[in-house]
């Protein structure tokens, strides 16, 4: 952001860890402000649209039922996604990982001899970390989405998957509109800033032949991709350049074509608060006459393959990206985005992320949660979130305790020491009886310990700690049964 | 050619791996489908009369104006809505009956008509406004589907012109989602769903019309 004091890194591998991401974000008060503001309006507008749906919970139950059939039988229904794509006149390509996807986009590009592109709006791309790439191969990249613009001139990264600039706020658009756009006169009503991004786009539009987009559904049945979005400019790219190049993540596809008459119900409830989205497009191929003549689907793997492997976190691929879970995440209601260090945030940034990594980055970011539940409650296709959160959490602790520097790790010495003292009775006396002396030393009169050194200094920064009691249950269960009974004090 | 052979193999080979113990085999899978629960709303509730009403109160809701009419009101509906527009320059697709094409069928000068029989892109855009018709409404969500018949138009023709507008008729409109898809002999090669005119909440969430696409959308619900 053009007056932040520091610049978001969303590469996990380059991230600083969850904990320390976060503080930044938590002296900033404008950044919170916005952050809030937006939750609260989109969460008000949910909760009146899926109050109104008198069969929400079905539609939820289906949504995840035709998602984990997809899932389940993935090899099938790629194949023939493949199939009917390519006979409707499209090419199927397979990427690996990021790197391949990053060039094969390129060398489509370059045999289009394509020095622009127009990009509708997808957080797999900003996944793959397609723009920088491109631009380093002199390929300009515009985005065309109003908060991608908005991103994209003001420097910044996205920090919601839905609404991408929701912790930018309007002076600030108008600071990065003004700048970059050369508008002096430019006021900070959203109608003006609107309008000037409008203009900006307008012509290249009409003039850049070559576009990129993501897929929100792949239809395998039919071979067609749908794209849902509000503005229009999805609409530009999929109907007036002459070659179009999308990029989908391979857990992208429906079975049939039917099955969007659940998805496009509960999507647009749960990621903007609206009955539909204003434009869903849907295509097949090429279609003469209508649309780009040439059309290029680039199927990502990049770590979905070893998630769809292991039962529990399977569900993860569910997801359709609708930031339901962020908007009701009480953590990111606090921290907003970038904190997660990935263009995923929130519970399922904190889910995938790792995940996606193969869980060599991102280890702290199952832990950014209270495991409070919200996000399960208002997914769209019921992903047990906090259920693969856990997983992953001792996933984490499995490879930590692992690692040989740890070794001496305070927190695992005392975790290992603690294993042998609760084995034996014997032992545990003796640690209660040398704690209470040990402890006593810093409790205060009033039963408090307010203050550890070292490592207990972590709970007593922000808390107090009661001191341990003179007598312990046991203790006191014994001279109670030496009594007569209602005198157990 | 720049798709690798191999990492297709190897990623349909993961694929296969990952889901072998719960991939349904060939035959099975269409059971398995058929299965899958399906207990949400697949049909109306609402009377003839309510369904319309609510498709005409969710467009309402977004903005657009819709007038109702008579079938053999239609082109003075029509004339009615290029005139109120203040507008002079109009596309049409192909398929466009000619009671559509005011002046043709009325007296009425003024009007410039330029039908799509592969117009640019540059044509287009110089068009004030589009009339199409539309495959159907779904009252629901106050959604225009659009297929792109000759009468619907090509993608381009109802995306350029910042005035649009659509004669649905009302034996086209259902109530739920579902009951468009029912209404899908097949499914299409090309679709628009659209619901109100183009917006934004990008900046502070304050809902903006008008990004890219049309700013005015205009419906005539012919009662037929």
């Amino acid at each position: 952001m053009s007056e932040g004091v520091y610049h978001p890194v969303l590469d996990p591998a380059l991230a600083p860890p969850f904990p320390k991401a976060v503080l930044p974000v938590l002296r900033n008060p404008q950044l919170r402000k916005n952050v809030a503001h937006a939750i609260d309006v989109i969460q008000a507008k949910r909760g009146r649209l899926v109050a109104e749906k008198t069969d929400w919970q079905e539609l939820r139950s289906a949504g995840a039922a035709i998602r984990t059939h997809a899932l389940e039988n993935l090899g099938t229904y790629l194949e023939q996604f493949e199939e009917r794509c390519t006979a409707a006149g499209g090419t199927v390509h397979w990427a690996g990982d990021a790197a391949e996807a990053r060039q094969i986009i390129l060398n489509l590009l370059r045999e289009e001899k394509a020095s622009e592109v127009i990009k509708i709006k997808t957080m797999t791309s900003a996944e793959i970390q397609l723009n920088p790439f491109l631009e380093a191969a002199g390929v300009r990249t515009y985005e065309t989405d109003l908060a991608e613009i908005i991103l994209q001139l003001g420097e910044d990264e996205p920090s919601h998957i839905v609404v991408p600039a929701l912790h930018v706020n309007r002076a600030q658009v108008r600071e990065i509109f003004a700048r970059r756009m050369g508008l002096k006169d430019l006021s900070d009503d959203p109608h003006a800033l609107t309008a000037a991004a409008r203009n900006y786009l307008r012509r290249k539009f009409l003039d850049i032949p070559t576009a990129i987009s993501g897929a929100n559904f792949l239809v395998a049945e039919t071979g067609a991709v749908a794209v849902v979005e509000s503005e229009g400019n999805g609409r530009m790219c999929l109907t007036l350049p002459r070659t179009m190049i999308t990029l989908a993540g391979i857990e992208k596809v429906l079975p049939r074509f039917q099955d969007l008459e659940v998805m496009l119900q509960v999507l647009a409830r749960s990621a903007t608060g609206e009955r539909m989205n204003p434009y869903t497009s849907i295509w097949t191929g090429v279609t003469p006459g209508d649309g780009p003549q040439r059309f290029h689907v680039v199927l990502l793997d990049n770590g979905r393959t070893s998630i769809l492997a292991k039962t529990t976190e399977r569900q993860t691929l569910r997801c359709i990206r609708c930031a339901a879970c962020m908007n009701g995440c009480p953590v990111y209601r606090q921290t907003g985005g970038h904190a997660y260090g990935s263009v995923y945030p929130g519970p399922i940034g904190a889910i995938l992320t790792p995940q996606l990594m193969q869980m060599h980055h991102a280890q702290t970011l199952p832990f950014a949660s209270s495991l409070c539940g919200a996000c399960y409650e208002v997914c769209p296709v019921k992903i047990n979130i906090p259920e693969v959160l856990l997983e992953l959490r001792s996933q984490v602790v499995d490879q930590e305790r692992r690692e040989a520097v740890r070794f001496f790790d305070p927190m695992y010495l005392g975790l290992r020491i603690a294993n042998v003292i609760f084995a034996k009775a014997w032992l545990f006396h003796a640690a209660q009886f040398f704690g209470r002396i040990g402890l006593g030393l810093f409790t205060r009169k009033d039963g408090w310990i307010h203050s550890l050194p070292s490592v207990g200094a972590k709970w007593t920064q922000t808390r107090d700690l009661r001191g341990l009691p003179q007598q312990t249950f046991h203790g006191w269960w014994a001279t109670r049964a030496a009594k007569p009974s209602g005198e157990a004090r | 050619m720049s798709a690798p052979i191999p990492s297709r193999e190897r990623i349909l080979g993961r694929v296969r791996s990952a889901t072998n113990s719960v991939a349904k085999a060939h035959g099975e899978l269409e059971d398995a489908y058929a299965e899958l629960p399906r207990e949400y709303v697949r049909a109306g509730r609402l009377s003839d009369e309510g369904r319309l009403e609510l498709m005409i109160n969710r467009l309402r809701e977004y903005d657009a104006e819709v007038v109702e009419c008579a079938p053999d009101e239609l082109p003075a509906a029509i004339a009615e809505k290029l005139e109120a527009s203040g507008k002079h320059r109009f596309v049409a697709p192909p398929g466009a009956p000619t009671a559509w094409l005011i002046p043709s069928a009325w007296e009425i000068t003024g009007f410039e008509w330029n039908i799509d029989h592969g117009l640019t892109a540059a044509e287009i855009e110089q068009a004030e406004g589009v009339v199409t018709g539309a495959f159907c409404g779904i009252a629901d969500s106050g959604t225009i589907v659009l297929h792109h018949s000759s009468t619907e138009g090509r993608r381009v023709l109802t995306l350029l012109p910042d005035w649009h507008l659509c004669i649905l008729r009302a034996s086209q409109v259902v109530e739920t989602l579902p009951e468009y898809f029912r209404r899908c002999e097949q499914a299409p090669v090309l679709a628009t769903y659209i619901s109100g005119p183009s917006a934004t909440a990008d900046i502070e969430m304050t809902r903006i019309k008008g990004v890219h696409g049309p700013r005015f959308l205009h419906v005539i619900m012919v009662r037929d």
